[in-house]
């Protein structure tokens, strides 16, 4: 947990166990692919509607830091415990019905999501996150003194589901090149349609 | 004085066809098509001292041809130069060499090109676009975004598959760069 936590927790300290609850299983349920999404608007509502004074902005801190953590402790396969080690020095800034809730939510749904999350991660998408190029000619080569083809060199910096940065390298001829072009054109166009 | 040549029995589909095998096992990496089995299907009659001699003018010359990449004139005058030498070749024959070349040119200099590509190159791309939903953002919940399948790999040798998300914002970041390509490449076959 990073340095969001602090401030997050504290705010913590304002959900009553039963709201708090049920942002978890909301969450759970949201990571297990079985809704769309958090409905932090409706909660966060119903929240201020028992007395509670917290904003939506402040609840959606809070839904991302327990979202990020047990995605990533199915990632890693955490059991219950290890999860609790994994929030560190958070755990004594948490109230302790939080870390209750925490405990039990993992303890009855944690194993649902490990196996969700590795069906879904069986293609390991990574995230594209950015691009070098160079534009080169080979003029010669052992078989052939006269070759001059123009080819593309890309790498391509990625980001894999872990976290980890990585470049990849390959060559494109200029027939590739337009093809790859096109095919992005066309990707944004069906992304500005949907 | 050139050496006699086998005769050519049908005119010059011989040596069009010595000249397809010899593209074939010295371009295309082709390894079934020996010389053996050359002289077997189009000299059958020739003596071997007199196929290889010719076999080996013959693929001395494509050879050449292939390296320089060479155009028509370039050709032209290549293959006039070789009917005047000693030991070179008859006008028919340079008939039937440079309508081999005019034919088989794009597919040998590709070839050619195949062998210098020794780093990864793009074999394949495929791509579509899903409706994600993730909570990361508040404001991310159903985006679209393009995952794509990219196919990479040395030749001849086994691929790994990249496989990646593309928001509508990295869509862009990525048609920014590719238009820089483009830009460049219009420059440098202006200049060559």
């Amino acid at each position: 947990m990073g340095r969001d936590a602090g401030g997050a927790a504290n705010k913590i300290n304002l959900i009553p166990q039963d709201f708090f609850a049920e942002l978890c299983e909301q969450i759970i349920h949201h990571l297990n692919h079985k809704i769309p999404g958090v409905n932090t608007a409706e909660l966060c509502q119903r929240i201020q509607t028992s007395g509670i004074e917290i904003n939506i902005g402040d609840l959606a801190k809070i839904a991302n830091i327990l979202s990020f953590l047990f995605s990533t402790a199915a990632r890693n396969n955490l059991s219950t415990e290890e999860l609790v080690t994994t929030l560190g020095s958070a755990v004594s800034t948490l109230p302790k019905h939080a870390l209750q809730v925490i405990r039990h939510v993992w303890n009855e749904q944690g194993k649902s999501i490990t196996a969700a999350e590795d069906a879904r991660n069986v293609a390991t998408v990574g995230q594209f996150v950015d691009m070098k190029w160079k534009l080169g000619v080979a003029m010669s080569s052992d078989t052939c003194r006269s070759l001059k083809y123009p080819y593309v060199t890309v790498t391509l910096t990625v980001a894999d589901p872990s976290g980890q940065i990585t470049d990849k390298s390959f060559e494109m001829t200029i027939p590739q090149f337009k093809n790859f072009f096109r095919q992005f054109k066309e990707m944004a166009s069906v992304l500005e349609t949907v | 004085m050139a050496a006699p040549e086998p005769p050519p029995p049908e005119g010059s589909r011989p040596l069009s066809a010595l000249l397809g095998g010899i593209a074939q096992a010295a371009f295309h990496g082709n390894a079934a098509v020996t010389d053996e089995l050359l002289r077997g299907q189009l000299y059958p009659e020739a003596p071997p001292e007199e196929f290889r001699a010719l076999r080996a003018k013959m693929g001395g010359l494509l050879q050449s041809i292939a390296s320089a990449d060479m155009d028509l004139n370039q050709l032209e005058a290549f293959l006039t130069a070789q009917t005047k030498k000693q030991g070179g070749i008859t006008s028919d024959q340079a008939a039937v060499i440079a309508k081999f070349w005019k034919n088989h040119r794009t597919s040998i200099h590709e070839s050619l090109i195949n062998q210098s590509r020794w780093d990864n190159v793009l074999k394949n791309m495929n791509w579509r676009v899903d409706l994600k939903s993730q909570l990361r953002h508040i404001d991310q919940i159903n985006t679209p975004v393009a995952i794509v399948e990219m196919e990479v790999g040395k030749n001849g040798q086994e691929s790994e598959f990249l496989c990646l998300e593309f928001d509508e914002a990295k869509v862009n970041q990525m048609l920014k760069k590719l238009s820089e390509i483009e830009e460049s490449m219009t420059l440098l076959t202006q200049t060559t």
